[in-house]
């Protein structure tokens, strides 16, 4: 049977992968990649437990996060296109303007 | 307007200096001098308005502050900060007359003016807040000083001196909040009046640690071994009216801690510290005589040598008893006047030769006769000769230290052997045998401005080492009701017999 | 009578304050004559207040109190003079030879640039020695002791363009400055034991002292003693402060400052008799340096040095009449050493300025020929130094002599007695050398010539009182032990023996000088032996004092610098502010801008975080 479990667990491996991407690349379109994967596997996470307790909100949250992942991701795409247009360049060890 | 001459002293300074950026570069040196003089002759009319015969806190103007913390504008004086508050304001004024600085005189003049608002404020402060913030208040004038008007290394030593002596105030500070809070659990309101904390009598083992709190606070300031080594780097580099104001008054609010807070609210503390604490001062005695025997440049001498003064007033202080006390209060305002003539003089010879290396004076004896007697009568009153100002002090210190420790003392009193000994070689590297170096030959003697300060000093220093009563009456009297107040106060067994029993004694008389 | 005090004390003030206006200025005779008439009207007062005293010793003591000096706690010390016997001998003394010496020294130091300042110290001297003497508490005494440290300093310094001249200056501060720290114990101790340092209330309160404390309270106050009055082990300053003028040496190291110390031994008359085995030490060691410097004189070829080390001889053997008890017969010995060493030292001068300030008896010779006046006085000088009949030398030497053996010291008589001789012995060595003889300095090119008249005229007092002061022994008794205790004697039988042994052995050293040294200087073969070069260079002292003290001072000074302080104590603070920058220094890393390694930080925080989190809710449900 597939339990609440498979699902939970399936949701901390795809959130292990996303971390690691996050975690190890440098260019910044897999930097996105990595992290909409985290997200959606807390969107799995989310509906495994909403559809084992019955209680809806679960769902619900999973749409919020899908709208806001997806606006996230337009917004930052078009913050890299301009600054690979600047830079020529997407990876992140370029930008460190920020320096302390 | 003699109730509030207090508050008068201290933002005086402040209001003429504020109003002196309006006065005009070229007048702005009378001005100041003017200012300086006034405030010296308010605080001569404050001793004249002194009643000799009370030993207690006079001229008492008390303002609340932050009425639930028990903060307030409390001010006060009495025989103990009086004359150190004289002696504060006479520096500053001869100090600025014969200042000879001529770039930014105008921001210079104002510095030295906020600085003394800051040094009166301390000596007469009587709540710990108001205390503490006149304490590091005058810590920024100072630094500026140094790092604006000062020498090549100027900056690092500064920084140095603003770093180190803040991170003991610190730890100072902490202790005030500490003691205030015991006031509090004791009484159930908040005060940081010192007169209320005086009353409060402390369990022995709270006293150690809110003295070794405030001991760390006031030892950095004094300065005493081993935090000592900021001082030469900060006389090295400020100029010399920062070196005068510096060893005439900055010290000694470290000293004057000690006597103003240390001892009457930590009575056993002091006693059970006084055998560490007189080592320390022992060393500081003999070790920094004898760097400054082996130093080269004629102002580290005089550097070296406030430190080792310093040790003698700190031993005078934890003597426990009125003579040890008065004494080193005596020694507190005649090192005041004799390290800051001996800088003035060092100024004098640096404003004509660029330099203060003593491989570079020689013979200056036949050159500047008058500036050499004057030297040497300061070099004597330093050493201690007797009908000087520099021997009662040092005297009624060591006197009184011996009723504690006959060991202690008779090692302490090799003090007067090594200030001889580097005393006497430094004047004679710069001022005996013959005038070796071209540039010395024809050098000027001392002028009206420089005489402008150092003949009042001479004068105060044959003055009142014949005649020192006048001020010693007044310190001794509120001396004695501190001590008093502390024997009364002590918990433990070792604080009642260590601490001279004045009561006794003066019957026994 | 008091205004006679005041008068006595205050005139050499007036006069050295005066001349210091002048001090920078070339000479100006004023200041010589002005000095020297106050030092006069000094004199005067002081006999007046003698012959005051003297009429009714007791009841005629003069006291006077001016001000309250230091009051603090119960400690109060004012500015107190007193004129009793012993006071009034010693201003005497101390006016008497002062006055002859400026007289002299008007002339001697007539060439030179500083002659105001000279004379402006020279009286500041006096005043100092006067408050010495007439203090009548032991801060007042102080006073006066560093006062006349002081002074010598300034006029042993006086040419200080000669380096060796300021060293020795130094030199002599300083050991004083050692004595001043047992003497300052010394005084510590009395005050807390006694509550008052006035003399009068101090020695009468110690009487129900611990015999330990005494101990102690005497030996520190003579520790004082020894430094003044340059008692072995701190006897090097006095040789080498002969770099001051001729009349510097005639006041200060003949007949004043140098006796502070037996003076102090006197004054604290009724401690010492409370302590006898620190008397005997006392006189011991006074015994010892009386040996000790009369063999360095006798090889010694600078003619000062020699009078120096005759000095220290005869201090040696006051503190001997001290030690034992005779206080009043070292204080006539005193009294009458001032009188003919300061005239010693004056003739001494006289040859000085006659040979170009040359030092060396082994360049002169012959010189009676060219300076009989000088000659003359400086032979009654050193006959009344030797100890023969009449002259007063005689009677006090004699009277110390007497009083060891009076108390069974026989060791101690014993070396008094051969130094007696050999005091004969190297004074007429000098005289034999200067005056007699080849005369060697005309081959080296030197004109003598006498010195002014009136210099010999100030030098004549002194040769009167040289030869007459004796005859005033028993009048000086009876006044004097009115105050000090009187000194028994038991010898009464052998008195004349022994006045005929030591006159035997003095008359025999001057006798053996006269003949090895009438034709001149002695075989260049004995200046090789061993036992001469240790001698001559004072038995090595002042190199191992130079090798024990100055250097290492020096060196330990430079390591306390440079070693410690520079690189420990102030490395220290440095450490701890390297450590802060360093520390933020590496922090900084953090900030690099990387977003990719700010990523990482950010997990790696919420990882501890959810840790510590973990953590703490686990040990709050385990604690309950």
């Amino acid at each position: 049977m597939i339990t609440l479990n498979h699902y939970l667990v399936l949701s901390g491996l795809l959130f292990g992968i996303g971390l690691v991407g996050v975690l190890k690349r440098k260019n910044l379109l897999m930097l996105f990649f990595a992290t909409e994967i985290m997200l959606n596997a807390v969107n799995i996470g989310f509906t495994a437990i909403s559809n084992h307790y019955g209680d809806l909100s679960g769902q619900m949250f999973a749409f919020f996060i899908i709208a806001i992942a997806a606006s996230e991701v337009a917004v930052g795409l078009g913050l890299l296109v301009l600054m690979y247009k600047r830079k020529t360049s997407v990876n992140l060890d370029t930008l460190t303007t920020m320096k302390g | 307007m003699s109730e509030h001459i207090l508050s008068i002293l201290v933002f005086f300074p402040l209001v003429a200096g504020l109003l002196g950026i309006l006065v005009d570069k070229d007048s702005i040196r009378p001005y100041a001098i003017t200012v300086a003089g006034i405030e010296f002759l308010l605080s001569l009319w404050l001793w004249s308005e002194f009643d000799m015969s009370f030993a207690g806190m006079q001229f008492i103007e008390s303002v609340p502050l932050i009425d639930q913390f028990g903060i307030s504008y409390t001010l006060g004086v009495d025989g103990i900060s009086l004359f150190l508050i004289i002696m504060t304001t006479f520096v500053t004024f001869i100090s600025l007359g014969s200042l000879t600085i001529t770039n930014r005189v105008k921001e210079l003049m104002l510095t030295v003016l906020i600085l003394e608002l800051t040094m009166v404020g301390v000596f007469v402060a009587l709540d710990a807040i108001l205390f503490y913030l006149f304490w590091e208040l005058s810590l920024v004038p100072m630094l500026y000083i140094i790092g604006v008007w000062g020498g090549p290394n100027r900056l690092y030593a500064g920084i140095k001196f603003f770093l180190y002596t803040f991170t003991g105030s610190l730890i100072m500070l902490v202790g005030m909040l500490y003691m205030a809070y015991l006031y509090y659990q004791a009484t159930g309101t908040w005060s940081f009046s010192l007169l209320e904390w005086y009353r409060l009598q402390l369990p022995f083992d709270l006293q150690l640690w809110l003295f070794g709190a405030f001991f760390l606070g006031f030892a950095i300031k004094v300065p005493m071994f081993p935090f000592h080594t900021w001082l030469p780097y900060a006389h090295g580099q400020a100029p010399t009216i920062g070196s005068v104001i510096l060893a005439a008054v900055l010290l000694k609010m470290g000293t004057y801690g000690f006597v103003r807070f240390s001892l009457p609210l930590f009575p056993d503390a002091s006693v059970a510290f006084m055998v560490p604490i007189a080592v320390l001062s022992i060393i500081m005695i003999i070790y920094t005589a004898m760097v400054a025997y082996a130093q080269e440049d004629i102002k580290q001498v005089v550097a070296y040598s406030s430190v080792s003064h310093m040790g003698v007033i700190i031993l005078g202080t934890f003597a426990l008893n009125v003579e040890g006390i008065t004494g080193s209060i005596f020694l507190m305002i005649s090192h005041g006047i004799v390290s800051g003539a001996l800088f003035l003089l060092v100024g004098v010879i640096y404003d004509r030769r660029h330099t203060k290396l003593m491989s570079e004076f020689g013979g200056l004896a036949s050159v500047m006769p008058r500036y050499a007697t004057i030297f040497g009568i300061m070099m004597m009153a330093s050493v201690g000769l007797p009908l000087t100002i520099g021997f009662v002090g040092e005297f009624l210190s060591l006197l009184g230290f011996y009723q504690q420790s006959h060991m202690l003392t008779l090692v302490a009193g090799i003090a007067i052997i090594v200030g001889a000994i580097y005393m006497l070689s430094a004047y004679k590297k710069a001022f005996f045998g013959n005038v070796t170096k071209e540039e010395n030959k024809n050098l000027p003697d001392v002028n009206k401005v420089e005489l402008f300060s150092l003949v009042p000093l001479v004068v105060l220093v044959v003055v009142l080492g014949l005649y020192p009563k006048p001020i010693l009456d007044p310190v001794d009297k509120s001396v004695t009701a501190m001590v008093q107040l502390m024997q009364a106060k002590a918990v433990t067994e070792d604080g009642k017999n260590r601490i001279a029993n004045v009561l006794v004694t003066k019957e026994a008389k | 009578m008091e205004n006679y005090l005041y008068i006595a004390l205050f005139a050499p003030l007036l006069g050295s304050l005066t001349a210091a206006l002048f001090g920078a200025r070339p000479k100006t005779l004023f200041t010589g004559l002005w000095t020297s008439a106050l030092l006069a009207v000094s004199w005067i007062s002081s006999i007046i207040l003698f012959m005051h005293v003297y009429a009714d010793p007791m009841a005629n003591t003069v006291h006077v109190k001016l001000i309250d000096w230091i009051s603090a706690g119960s400690l109060s010390i004012p500015f107190g003079f007193v004129v009793d016997q012993v006071s009034v001998t010693m201003m005497i003394v101390v006016t008497t030879v002062s006055t002859m010496v400026h007289v002299y020294a008007i002339g001697y130091m007539s060439h030179d640039k500083g002659f105001n300042r000279f004379f402006s110290w020279l009286s500041a001297f006096v005043f100092s020695m006067m408050v010495l003497v007439m203090s009548d508490n032991f801060a007042g005494l102080f006073i006066g002791w560093e006062g006349v440290g002081l002074c010598s300093w300034g006029l042993i310094g006086f040419w200080y363009h000669k380096e060796s001249a300021s060293w020795a200056a130094n030199e002599a501060f300083i050991m004083n400055r050692i004595a001043d720290l047992g003497m300052l114990i010394g005084i510590f101790l009395i005050y807390w034991n006694t509550g008052t340092l006035q003399y009068s209330e101090a020695f009468a309160a110690m009487g129900n002292l611990d015999h330990v404390l005494l101990v102690t309270i005497g030996a520190f106050l003579f520790v004082g003693a020894m430094g003044k009055s340059a008692q072995f082990p701190l006897h090097t300053w006095l040789a080498d402060a002969m770099e001051g003028p001729t009349p510097v040496s005639a006041l200060i190291h003949a007949a004043t400052m140098v006796t502070a110390g037996v003076y102090l031994v006197i004054r604290a008359n009724p401690l010492y008799d409370m302590i006898p085995e620190v008397g005997y030490f006392i006189a011991s060691l006074g015994a010892f340096v009386a040996m000790f410097a009369a063999t360095m004189a006798l090889v010694n070829r600078d003619i000062k040095r020699v009078i120096a080390y005759s000095t220290l001889s005869q201090l040696g053997y006051m503190f001997v009449a001290a030690g034992l008890g005779a206080y009043w017969v070292a204080l006539f010995h005193l009294m009458t050493h001032a009188f003919f060493k300061a005239l010693l030292f004056l003739g001494a001068g006289n040859v000085m300025h006659a040979m170009d300030d040359e030092l060396d008896p082994f360049k002169m010779g012959g010189l009676y020929k060219v300076m009989k006046p000088t000659a003359i006085l400086m032979i009654l000088a050193s006959v009344a130094l030797a100890g023969i009949y009449p002259f007063a030398g005689f009677f006090s030497k004699d009277k110390i002599l007497e009083v060891a053996f009076n108390g069974d010291h026989y060791i101690l008589w014993g070396v008094l007695w051969v130094t007696a001789g050999l005091t004969a012995f190297y004074s007429f060595r000098l005289i034999m050398l200067t005056f007699f003889g080849d005369e060697r300095y005309k081959k080296l090119g030197f004109h003598p010539h006498e010195a002014y008249p009136y210099m010999l005229w100030a030098m004549a007092p002194l040769a009167v009182l040289a030869t007459i002061a004796g005859f005033f022994e028993h009048a000086f008794i009876d006044f004097v032990t009115t105050l000090l205790p009187t000194y028994e004697f038991y010898t009464h039988h052998v008195e004349m023996i022994l006045i005929a042994v030591t006159s035997a052995i003095a008359i025999l050293g001057i006798a053996t000088a006269v003949i090895i040294y009438k034709n001149g200087m002695l075989h260049p073969k004995w200046m090789e032996r061993p036992c001469y070069k240790l001698l001559s260079n004072q038995y090595y002292i002042p190199q191992l004092y130079d090798t024990l003290f100055s250097k290492p001072y020096k060196e330990l000074s430079t390591i306390f610098w440079k070693q410690i302080d520079l690189k420990v104590v102030d490395a220290t603070v440095d450490l701890v502010a390297n450590t802060f920058f360093s520390a933020g220094s590496s922090s900084r890393g953090v900030q690099s801008g990387n977003l990719s390694t700010m990523l990482r930080w950010m997990a790696l925080g919420m990882a501890l975080l959810l840790t510590f989190g973990f953590i703490f809710v686990v040990a709050a449900t385990l604690l309950g």
